[in-house]
């Protein structure tokens, strides 16, 4: 085994933490820093509200209405704004987007070096291997050779784009529309598109 | 010199483990949202944008916590430590230590009680205390959709423009910083200039603080890594806050 492999815990590391997460929560509670529902509240928002389900309408948004993604591209928050959202589009962590479009020309790729900056209101939380070291490492350096190995090989003639956000933009990925989608909805588009497309280390495919 | 300020290119790591979950154990959602309410409960809030009316929300919680915060305690860490724990142990080592630190809790109440849960054998079952002031939770529902922007007013003018080379200062960043290490003393071409200035949340002493412009700056990979270490083709473009270029 790997001397780097973070999944595999002695199992007394993880209840330890569990207990001491709990501690501290119970204790903020009784001390009245937060309620008993602050922390279900909180998840709560992201798993109906805010969440990579929001990024996927946007996406299928841009594939079928070019003046939108004109907008998009130019004015992220503007453009997300017209669109039939809850509020709060714009609050934490998505307060100033950009988002970097996908050609059969550009691929791109979306990182954070010194920490783990994503927008929160469109790709909701970021998976544990955005927020990993090595990938934060890598990418920047290797794009070709880490979008191999989750599975992406780029033309040599293909341009990669690496965008590592180390101010106040929250940067995503409008991926390419795949082939084959001709004759879909928008709302069955928008079934198609992951977050791991959005953030550029995955194509969108047909299911 | 702090690794975590350098990650950028490290070499030897080995493949990415591609986890796509956002938390892997249930705790580290608890941990996630004591983090969030604090940001949100922060005493900075009646100065941020929305001007939140933070003085009369009815928390304890009377300090000034932010991603600043977080990523400086994260940055401050034995690097040997900061790559062995995984994302949110950190962020549990972190937010325990600061509420020991400030006095909110003690060190042995807060062991006292992980023993409690510990000795009971059964934490699923082990409840939390309900209850507390519904207006603390309107607070922080208020604040993850109204956000804490670091748009400010700005009176100078953008240094640089589009097309303009920049060279990138190897300041010295002490405690925390928001320019990756890899940079330093680089050339790279000013992409544009974001249209509104933005501060941070706190000065740090390598100038960042109050609303300066950004600019999203583009670097050719041979020039970061050399030809040998870099791919074809590729271009890097990070944001950078002005006090961190100089003119070539």
């Amino acid at each position: 085994m790997s001397s780097y492999d973070h999944f595999s815990y002695d199992t007394d590391r993880e209840v330890y933490s569990a207990a001491r997460a709990r501690a501290l929560e119970a204790l903020l509670i009784k001390k009245g820093v937060i309620t008993g529902s602050t922390v279900d509240k909180v998840l709560e928002y992201f798993k109906t509200e805010m969440g990579p389900f929001n990024g996927a309408k946007i996406v299928a948004r841009a594939w079928v209405d070019p003046a939108f993604k004109a907008k998009l591209l130019d004015d992220a928050n503007a453009a997300i704004a017209e669109m039939d959202f809850p509020a709060g589009m714009s609050g934490a962590e998505g307060e100033h987007m950009k988002v970097a479009e996908n050609t059969a020309a550009v691929h791109n790729v979306i990182v954070c070096t010194l920490c783990s900056c994503y927008p929160w209101t469109t790709l909701g939380l970021p998976p544990y291997w955005f927020k990993d070291p090595t990938f934060r490492a890598r990418v920047v350096r290797e794009p070709r050779a880490v979008l191999q190995e989750f599975g992406v090989t780029l033309d040599p003639a293909v341009q990669v784009k690496v965008w590592d956000s180390s101010a106040q933009i929250r940067w995503f990925v409008l991926p390419e529309r795949p082939a084959g989608t001709e004759g879909m909805t928008e709302a069955k588009l928008s079934t198609l598109v992951t977050p791991e497309a959005m953030m550029g280390v995955a194509k969108v495919k047909v299911a | 010199m702090k690794l975590q300020h350098n990650l950028g290119g490290l070499e030897g790591l080995g493949p990415v483990v591609f986890q796509k979950r956002v938390f892997v154990q249930a705790w580290e959602e608890r941990i996630f949202g004591i983090h969030v309410a604090m940001m949100a409960l922060s005493n900075h809030l009646d100065k941020a944008i929305p001007q939140y009316p933070i003085k009369q929300v009815p928390t304890t919680f009377k300090d000034f916590w932010t991603w600043g915060h977080l990523r400086m305690g994260a940055e401050g860490m034995n690097p040997f430590d900061y790559f062995r724990l995984r994302y949110y142990e950190k962020w549990l080592g972190g937010i325990s230590g600061f509420f020991v630190e400030k006095g909110y809790i003690t060190a042995e109440e807060l062991d006292a009680q992980t023993a409690l849960y510990l000795a009971s054998g059964n934490l699923a079952n082990a409840p939390l205390p309900a209850g507390g002031n519904a207006a603390i939770d309107t607070q922080v529902v208020r604040y993850l959709r109204e956000g804490d922007s670091p748009k400010g007013a700005y009176a100078g003018t953008a240094k640089f423009e589009p097309g303009m080379k920049v060279k990138v200062k190897n300041v010295p960043p002490i405690d925390h910083t928001r320019l990756p290490g890899h940079l330093r003393g680089k050339v790279g071409t000013i992409d544009s200039v974001y249209p509104d200035a933005y501060g941070y949340f706190f000065p740090t002493s390598d100038g960042i603080g109050s609303p300066m412009p950004v600019y999203l700056v583009s670097f050719d990979p041979q020039d970061l890594w050399g030809a040998e270490k870099s791919e074809p083709n590729s271009i890097y473009y990070d944001d950078l806050f002005e006090v961190y270029l100089e003119a070539v």
